[in-house]
């Protein structure tokens, strides 16, 4: 049999002090003291002779290399010590973050400045200056370190067309267009950088990843459900169908944080998305924090329901852990906060689990992930957080024997 | 007189101060060296207000981490701080204010809202805050049974801290209400009751002093709603020219300030003083209107702060090229 609720990451793990610093300059051993901790932890045998090189070398070419592979290696590691099933890319270490990594590989475009996101987060935003191409493979490097150390499944995020292009200034593309209506101009401009990127950007670089030998990859689209208006929709859904055309591998979609009624207008739209295997979304930042069955505990996760009703027959990675700053409540039992953090229970989740496979028909259709990615917690956060994900399965896995 | 400029809510921050708050974040920098450069970038908002000609001052409202937070902290019965969610169609995000009891002004410190001390010489003060509409529609409820009792109390709560600011000098409000005129987020569109409800709400914040208020739409066509809007008793109306379908009006007069929302906070493509001088004057052909006032179309904390600053510039040239027309 299958095992139920299996255990994914959705993407990015803070980056360590020590990757940090290590791209930019020469490290000291005391600088490398964090990872050597971790490296008990984590259970890195060779961690001795890879700081050696690192602290040895001149070069920074080979320091920089050296340092990306190692805390790769450490987020695979911290994945697989924690039980989870799927370790991604072990954090994506090598990314500067999932908007900024991509638009730096873009000819044509530039990155203005950054602009707020929420409390002091913030992304810098790019605009196309004129018709864009690929500088150079994006994800394929980081994915040659991942097939190396990995000792479990493996899923690539990527981060999807329709995301990029939402994020990014028009600029080229709006001054070419000639309609009247500025509201028309606007749209007119998004689907021809929306269909370039998709031709110029991703499909080349799913191609390299799927030679590489990647079997599953995720398209990371958390800007669709920003715009629920059916022609944005229908936008979406063409550039999606258009990305993964002629492709074999799992493909997946990954989105969060919609807008009030983000799901419901997805969840209308995602049996449109070919070759569309699982749908990974955010639950828990809506979700009370207390036990329970009923659907008053469990309001976060009504909207499945939309799916279901949809007849979206796919996969969901559920959302049972939130990401960001908790100042609320937690009920005894659920979990415990500690300063900005929440630390689900094992108990919180299976709760989460039991509750959205009720909805779903089929347990065997839910895997169990972080809202998103965890790179806003540090990393014992993050580790308490998935060690408990895992428990969490496994107590809902009982419910089933 | 050429048309007035103004601030339309939030300014973005600088690069520099954008660091500050990450490295405070990451507990690299204190609190103070925070404060001391959101003073220091404040005063070089109010700055270039002053060198761009406004007449109305903002002071940019820097701190500020989302367009509800400082009135959700002012208030009993609302709870924040356990989920986010995204501030219209931007990539942006807002706490969800979670009703939990009767609201009511609480104990409201003007610090939360404004800088009065750096306004200083500043006779007149604008401040934008969300208007009682928009705040209830973005609130999750779980303590009303009547979604009209809900709206009435903020309301009243929020006339409270209007009170409250104009003591600190303020003597323009601008009450935005986008989700007047954003529709996605509705599975319906709203009925007229509903949109009754809406307008005597933002009644009962503007009535005993309404030549201090305008109203701001935002993100969606305001022309269906314009007539309407344009009864309310405030001094001004404001509508966001790219969403709005200026062809739809059909020779109105009014009696009232028209803001125009004629740059595009959420494209870095910076208008040009021509392009904007000429939208505003064939908005102008089909609105009888008693004064202008140029703005951007909503908060341009949605364009890095150089890209906001030129679009302001933009503006207050245009201004000069509207009167000369």
């Amino acid at each position: 049999m299958t095992k139920l609720f299996p255990v994914q990451e959705i993407g990015s793990l803070a980056k360590p002090k020590w990757r940090t610093k290590g791209l930019r300059q020469r490290l000291s051993s005391e600088d490398l003291s964090e990872a050597e901790e971790w490296a008990e932890k984590l259970d890195i045998q060779d961690f001795h002779d890879r700081a050696k090189t690192i602290l040895k070398t001149g070069d920074d070419r080979e320091r920089v290399k050296a340092v990306l592979e190692l805390s790769t290696l450490y987020g695979l590691r911290l994945f697989e010590t924690t039980g989870v099933d799927n370790d991604g890319v072990g954090g994506e270490q090598q990314r500067v973050e999932m908007y900024e990594h991509v638009i730096k590989a873009v000819h044509g475009m530039n990155l203005l400045g950054h602009v707020h996101s929420f409390d002091n987060k913030y992304f810098n935003k790019g605009v196309a200056e004129s018709k864009i191409s690929r500088k150079h493979p994006i994800y394929v490097t980081e994915f040659l370190d991942v097939k190396k150390y990995a000792h479990r499944a493996v899923k690539v995020p990527i981060t999807g067309p329709y995301t990029l292009v939402d994020w990014s200034f028009n600029g080229y593309y709006i001054q070419k267009q000639h309609a009247s209506s500025p509201k028309t101009r606007k749209i007119e401009a998004k689907r021809e950088f929306l269909l370039d990127i998709v031709e110029q950007i991703i499909r080349p670089e799913i191609r390299n990843l799927v030679d590489a030998g990647a079997s599953w990859i995720q398209i990371d689209e958390p800007a669709v459900t920003t715009h629920p208006e059916p022609q944005e929709m229908e936008l979406f859904v063409e550039a999606w169908n258009e990305t993964v055309k002629g492709f074999s591998c799992k493909f997946s979609d990954h989105t969060c944080y919609p807008s009030e009624i983000g799901y419901k207008v997805l969840a209308e739209y995602a049996p449109k998305l070919d070759k569309c295997d699982q749908l990974a979304l955010e639950f828990a930042n809506r979700d009370t924090s207390r036990l329970g069955l009923d659907e008053d505990s469990r309001e976060g996760y009504s909207d499945l329901n939309h799916f279901v009703e949809a007849g979206f027959s796919g996969e969901f990675g559920l959302g049972v852990a939130h990401v960001h700053d908790f100042t609320g409540n937690v009920s005894p039992g659920a979990g415990k906060s500690v300063g900005l953090d929440l630390i689900e229970s094992p108990e919180l989740v299976r709760d989460r689990l039991l509750f959205a496979a009720k909805i779903v028909g089929d347990p065997a259709k839910i895997w169990a992930n972080p809202d998103c990615g965890l790179r806003t917690r540090t990393w014992d956060v993050a580790f308490a957080k998935l060690a408990n994900i895992t428990k969490g399965a496994e107590l809902a896995r009982e419910a089933y024997q | 007189m050429s048309p007035e400029v103004q601030l339309a809510g939030i300014h973005p921050r600088s690069e520099r101060l954008i660091e500050l708050t990450r490295s405070y974040e990451r507990a690299k920098a204190s609190w103070s060296q925070v404060e001391i450069q959101l003073a220091q970038e404040t005063k070089e908002v109010i700055k270039l207000q002053e060198s761009l000609g406004f007449r109305h001052f903002s002071d940019g409202s820097l701190a500020w981490q989302d367009q509800l937070r400082p009135i959700t902290r002012s208030l009993k019965g609302v709870e924040s701080g356990t989920r986010y969610s995204r501030w219209f169609d931007t990539n942006t995000f807002y706490q969800k204010p979670i009703i939990v009891g009767k609201i009511s002004a609480s104990e409201i410190d003007p610090k939360n809202f404004l800088r009065p001390e750096l306004l200083t010489g500043k006779r007149d003060r604008k401040i934008t805050l969300p208007g009682p509409y928009t705040f209830s529609q973005l609130s999750e409820n779980k303590h009303y049974k009547d979604y009209a009792d809900l709206l009435i109390d903020v309301a009243l709560a929020e006339r409270e801290i209007i009170w409250k600011l104009k003591s600190e000098g303020v003597t323009l409000f601008q009450l935005s209400e986008p989700c007047l005129v954003y529709q996605p987020y509705r599975e319906i569109f709203r009925d007229q009751s509903e949109v009754d409800l809406a307008l005597r709400a933002i009644r009962s914040v503007v009535d005993a002093s309404p030549r201090d208020f305008v109203v701001q739409t935002y993100f969606g066509d305001a022309a269906p709603l314009l007539p309407e809007l344009l009864d309310l008793p405030v001094s001004g109306v404001g509508i966001d020219l790219f969403e709005t379908d200026i062809s739809s009006f059909m020779q109105e007069k009014t009696s009232k300030t028209l803001v125009l929302g004629v740059v595009d906070s959420r494209e870095s493509f910076v208008e040009s003083p021509n392009w904007i001088a000429d939208t505003a004057r064939k908005f102008s052909d089909k609105v009888s209107v008693r004064d202008l006032v140029f703005a951007s179309n909503s908060d341009l904390k949605f364009v890095p702060q150089e890209i906001a600053n030129q679009k302001l510039e933009a503006l207050s040239k245009a201004s000069e090229l509207f009167e000369g027309s």
